[in-house]
């Protein structure tokens, strides 16, 4: 087992006795102090399982036809003894909500407060579609509960929507809150310490312009979120902060866009084919080299 | 026969402006930058007491400013009181990254510390109205103050385990200072107090720089660009204020002096400003 050979050297890094004297007198906004606390490695939680994004605009509002093949797929590859959580977005009905919130003048908070009551009825769609394969709902207060779910071959079934909720942080841009159901299942899937994660769409990745308006685009197998980000594309199939996230985070090096509407593509992510669009961080060479 | 709309699933009414759009399109972010926003609690002051700063120091900090908030709440003001962490919270921070913890995980063992000196402040406060009020709880926060009660939370920002890691080191980047703003920052509140032990900016840490001179009213870019070493704020509030829409300015004080706390609430500048370079 890869993590176990791993698993001695997590906490051989340098400087931590240094970090655990330091915080004891100096202010936590020491930019100095901050930077010392870089260095050393990060131990994962739960590292041996998948974090599943599925669409809500892309996959649960086009129904039957787009959701029951891939509900099919991730039963069969539960069965199989992958193991993984299932978060789902929200779709049209999140839109909607946002659209409204806005005209009443509800502050960011607000909006952000609201718009994962459309994201519970898609993850209580996806349990109850998912049950007779043993999927359960796994709410924020059930977190560390993970591991009773997954030791029994469950499925846990999650929203996206990260509870910021009316702490939400004012966007870079604009007035809407710029963390989604892609950046909350990013930040889960950051916090259980998986290498990579999925993001279920219906495209076949990211493209250097719009696919669906102009046919000659062409899609990356793989881009730097940092390049991505450069390139400033007016549309992305992910929320653009997790790109942000990404580029910070320690153990999650990449994540990989694939479309959801040819379920055999989440097949071959789990079995590490190549497939769809993989956007990673500076820190991926290190952990793949 | 179910309708549909570029393949998904349609009903009547469910196309806004944001139909087929998805919400990280820039046509869609600049369309709506400049919304208005309808304050929810305008007349709200929103107080932190500092963890280490003050709650650290014992009865000799906290009790005349525990006496002032009083006052002002008997007196008419509506107050929500959150609390800082300080050493214990450190100590944890230590503790976890000597473990190999990630910042999320930093993040999440963070917030016990202010839940703790939340509920001493309740404690010392209940006969004057003082009550613990927890995230899910702000919904009702309007009938708590109408029944002149003194609502206490814990500053720390209910992010846990969805804590971003940070550009540089994993101490959680949003912590009491960032949660506390944020929520008034979402109230559209009257006025953000952060009770400390300095009496506001300088250019250097005073506890250590003698030299150090004091910054009676600066804009957070400013502060940000400075590069100074420590700030008296958490950086993100000072990002967080620079994007904000209703709460364009924070003020530092230092409750170490009599009355400073009093006369802040009276619309009276003690310390420090901090706004918005737009404000």
């Amino acid at each position: 087992m890869t993590e176990d050979t791993t698993a001695g050297k997590l906490i051989t890094g340098d400087g931590r006795t240094h970090v655990g004297s330091g915080l004891m007198r100096e202010s936590l906004v020491s930019a100095k102090l901050i930077a010392e606390t870089d260095a050393g490695e990060i131990r994962p939680m739960v590292p041996d399982i998948t974090m599943i994004a599925i669409g809500g605009s892309s996959i649960m509002d086009r129904g039957a036809e787009a959701v029951l093949p891939l509900t099919d797929e991730i039963a069969a590859l539960n069965r199989e003894g992958y193991k993984f959580i299932l978060g789902v977005g929200g779709g049209a009905r999140s839109r909607h909500t946002l659209a409204i919130g806005l005209d009443l003048g509800l502050p960011l908070g607000g909006l952000a407060r609201i718009v994962g009551g459309v994201e519970e009825q898609n993850r209580d769609m996806l349990q109850f579609l998912l049950a007779p394969h043993g999927a359960v709902t796994l709410i924020k207060d059930h977190f560390q509960d993970l591991q009773l779910f997954l030791s029994r071959g469950m499925i846990p079934v999650c929203i996206g929507q990260p509870p910021y909720h009316f702490w939400e942080p004012p966007p870079k841009d604009g007035r809407l809150p710029e963390n989604g159901s892609d950046v909350g299942l990013f930040l889960m899937a950051e916090i259980v310490g998986a290498p990579t994660m999925v993001f279920v769409k219906d495209v076949d990745g990211v493209y250097d312009e719009d696919p669906r308006k102009n046919p000659n685009a062409t899609r990356f197998e793989t881009i730097s979120a940092a390049e991505l980000l450069e390139r400033n594309l007016r549309d992305l199939p992910v929320e653009r902060e997790v790109l942000r996230c990404l580029e910070n985070s320690r153990l999650l090096t990449s994540i990989v866009v694939i479309n959801g509407r040819e379920p055999k593509q989440l097949r071959d992510f789990l079995e590490g084919k190549p497939v769809g669009t993989r956007i990673h961080n500076r820190r991926y060479a290190e952990t793949e080299g | 026969m179910v309708e549909r709309r570029d393949g998904k699933i349609w009903v009547d009414g469910l196309t806004t402006q944001f139909t087929g759009q998805s919400l990280s399109s820039l046509d869609l972010i600049e369309s709506e930058r400049d919304h208005p926003t309808r304050p929810v609690l305008p007349d709200l002051w929103v107080v932190k007491v500092g963890g280490q700063s003050i709650m650290d120091r014992g009865a000799s900090a906290v009790n005349p400013i525990v006496e002032q908030i009083v006052a002002a709440r008997k007196a008419g003001q509506q107050i929500l009181v959150g609390t800082g962490g300080g050493t214990r919270a450190r100590h944890a921070y230590a503790i976890g990254l000597d473990l190999g913890m990630p910042t999320a995980m930093l993040a999440r063992i963070g917030g016990s510390v202010p839940v703790q000196n939340a509920r001493m402040l309740q404690m010392m406060t209940a006969k004057d109205g003082g009550i613990m009020c927890y995230p899910d709880d702000f919904e009702k926060l309007p009938l708590y103050l109408q029944l002149g009660t003194l609502p206490i939370m814990s500053g720390m920002p209910p992010f846990e385990f969805w804590e971003k890691a940070p550009e540089i080191g994993r101490i959680p980047a949003n912590r009491t200072d960032a949660g506390v703003y944020l929520i008034a920052e979402f109230f559209g509140a009257k006025g953000v107090l952060f009770v400390k032990d300095e009496d506001g900016l300088y250019t250097d840490d005073p506890k250590k720089n003698t030299n150090a001179t004091f910054i009676p009213e600066i804009a957070a870019r400013e502060l940000l660009d400075g590069g100074q070493d420590d700030l008296v704020v958490e950086r993100a509030v000072l990002e967080y204020l620079e994007r904000a829409k209703s709460v364009k300015e924070i003020r530092v004080l230092n409750g170490l002096v009599d009355g400073n706390v009093t006369r802040a609430l009276r619309g009276e500048n003690v310390g420090t400003v901090i706004r918005a370079s737009t404000a």
